[in-house]
């Protein structure tokens, strides 16, 4: 069964008076367990398909169904409530918010459940022992190094046990020994949860990782290789 | 979670925050010591009037306010000695003195003036020598009264024995122990006239009263004019507060009796003083307003500041799941806590100058209408520190409502690629 389906969609960006064709209709489906990995050159529009299939932006063209919904038709707050319930989120830049604790951060998604407090501290804790961070609950994002911000990032990205996990370009802002450690634990979390991990990267060492590589081109799909 | 989030990021970058918090605690200390300031000036005028003029309440013959000042004689209270102590029993006051005011032509022999003569009860018209005050100079006011710049107050063992306002023994070229003749109409039409001596010379917190007024013990004045009757009655209570009480008290009372008098109370006879506060209370509200203004801008650039360094972590919060009214709240929570907090550092601040500053006291220029200095001490007053905190928190809020709305409509995905 798949969880998503892209169906002949395009994005149209206005910039001033010029437009610009990040996607020209794709069309894609994944299953669920699937682990793949997006590649192509930067502006391929990689990071534009990684958007609407999270329900960051909306397609100018087609539609997007995710776990059979069409989330084209979702309000503004419906989306955020989907988003709550069933994505996960992995950035480049960690996108830690820095004011908090690692703890509160993963904590930060449980919010949108109905969970005690002391509920959300355990969930949160455990997934922090899950990327290897239990000992550094209490630090800032800046008391940590890349490779742990990222894991931390993970750690927030499947707290709330979401269906579907979405990372743009997760290892890019790392070294390459750092990047395959949290590709490793990103495909070890697939595996054991089951939850299905969509990637984007243009690190041909990285994508080898991967149970299926989409290839982009100029906002069409160039390969598809299971 | 979204006050943890509030409360952390207004502590983010620490210098920015305490110039807002600065910015907010000194508007709003402002507002507390000029409203303190005000306070003790209205207080000190009120209190100076109400001892030195006119008592707290006047009690007339019906009709006298508006036709006495062309028939005067006409609307005198024949019978004094059965009111004042009706009045007496009323607790809360504290003295009722009779006066009885008349215009009249004095002269030294060489140099006549008109003037206008007050006839005052020597034991209960509140006069001070100057030698006998620590500090005449400053605190006037407080004394209250008139105060006796040279020679004698008035006393009941010299009845041609008359003090005279700085002004008008300056007119006259008098000084205290010279003798001067003072004529005027009797209550019949006729003319009399009576040797009288300077005793004292005085001056009060109006220079106009001083200018005009001699006044001279209320027997003798009687005598002058062929009268038991007097004009006023003055009442002198214990608390200003009292006054509306006592007020509708005295009418009930005289109603009841049928007696026909009317009462003022100090309010309604001091129209300066009514007016004066009007204006000043007008320029506070300016004033309230400029330091709203202010504060606004303040905490208004300090929060667009957020969003625009702030954009990714917002598009971050949105895509984890956080819908717009949470991110409009969470920026409306950060300026409520900078109001918070600056509105509580604003009345600590504000309470502690104005508290010093009140126990050290600023001289003042005189007045209007004045010609003596004062000393300002400013008073810290529930009512305005309230008021401090209350326009902290709401500019506050009313300061970072557009930047919250706008980073609430940011696009997630330009906001994500923002960095």
């Amino acid at each position: 069964m798949s969880l998503v389906a892209v169906e002949q969609v395009t994005k149209v960006y206005t910039i001033g008076n010029a437009q610009v064709h990040a996607l020209r209709g794709v069309s894609l489906t994944v299953d669920v367990g699937a682990f793949l990995a997006i590649v192509g050159p930067s502006g391929s529009g990689k990071t534009t398909l990684l958007n609407l299939i999270g329900c960051l932006e909306s397609a100018t063209q087609g539609a997007v169904h995710l776990d059979g919904q069409d989330v084209s038709r979702l309000s503004n707050d419906a989306l955020a409530t989907f988003r709550a319930h069933h994505l996960g989120f992995i950035f480049q830049t960690f996108n830690l918010f820095p004011v908090l604790t690692a703890l509160e951060n993963v904590e930060y998604p449980l919010y949108a459940k109905p969970l005690s407090r002391r509920e959300r501290r355990r969930l949160a804790m455990e997934a922090l022992e899950h990327v290897g961070l239990r000992d550094h609950a209490a630090h800032k994002p800046m008391e940590l190094s890349g490779g742990q911000r990222q894991r931390v990032a993970i750690a927030r990205a499947v707290v709330a046990k979401p269906k579907l996990v979405l990372a743009d370009e997760p290892t890019a802002n790392l070294d390459y020994a750092t990047g395959q450690e949290i590709l490793r634990l990103m495909r070890r979390i697939n595996e054991e949860q089951h939850t299905t991990v969509i990637f984007s990267t243009h690190d041909q060492r990285v994508m080898q990782m991967a149970s299926r590589i989409v290839g982009l081109r100029d906002g069409v799909i160039a390969e598809d290789g299971r | 979670m979204t006050l943890l989030l509030a409360v952390r990021n207004v502590f983010r970058h620490r210098t920015r925050s305490l110039i807002t918090l600065a910015a907010i605690a000194i508007g709003g200390a402002s507002v507390i010591f000029v409203g303190g300031f005000f306070e003790n000036m209205f207080f000190k005028m009120r209190e100076s009037y109400i001892k030195g003029h006119t008592g707290h309440i006047q009690v007339y013959r019906a009709g006298f306010l508006e036709k006495g000042s062309s028939r005067p004689f006409d609307y005198l209270i024949e019978n004094p000695q059965e009111i004042v102590p009706l009045i007496r029993e009323i607790p809360g006051v504290i003295r009722v003195t009779q006066r009885l005011q008349f215009s009249g032509m004095i002269s030294t022999g060489d140099n006549t003036v008109s003037c206008l003569v007050q006839g005052v009860e020597p034991l209960y018209e509140p006069s001070i020598r100057q030698s006998d005050a620590q500090n005449p100079r400053e605190d006037l006011a407080e004394v209250g009264g008139a105060v006796i710049e040279a020679g004698d107050p008035l006393d009941e063992g010299h009845p041609y024995g008359t003090i005279l306002g700085r002004g008008l023994a300056a007119g006259l070229d008098a000084k205290v122990g010279d003798a001067l003749v003072l004529v005027a109409n009797t209550v019949s039409g006729a003319i009399n006239a009576f040797d009288i001596s300077v005793q004292g010379i005085f001056f009060t917190s109006a220079k106009v009263f001083d200018d005009h007024v001699l006044r001279m013990p209320l027997d003798t004045a009687q005598q002058l004019l062929y009268t038991n009757a007097v004009q006023t009655l003055v009442i002198m209570l214990e608390r200003t507060e009292d006054t509306p009480r006592i007020t509708r008290q005295l009418q009930a009372r005289f109603r009841e009796r049928g007696l026909p008098l009317e009462v003022k109370t100090w309010e309604e006879i001091n129209d300066f003083y009514t007016k004066t506060r009007e204006l000043f209370d007008r320029m506070y509200v300016i004033l309230k307003f400029v330091i709203a203004l202010i504060v606004i801008l303040s905490i208004y650039n300090t929060m667009t500041m957020a969003v625009m360094e702030r954009t990714n972590e917002i598009g971050t919060m949105m895509a984890l799941g956080t819908k717009r009214s949470g991110v409009l709240r969470l920026f409306i929570v950060e300026g409520v806590v900078l109001g918070v907090i600056g509105g509580m550092l604003g009345v600590l601040l504000g309470s502690a100058v104005t508290s010093i500053v009140g126990s050290i006291g600023i001289t003042m220029p005189p007045a209007p209408g004045s010609s003596i200095t004062w000393l300002s001490k400013p008073m810290v007053v529930p009512s305005v520190l309230a008021f401090a905190f209350l326009l902290s928190l709401v500019t506050a809020v009313v300061s970072s409502a557009y930047p919250a709305y706008r980073a609430s409509r940011l696009e997630i995905a330009e906001a994500l690629r923002h960095v």
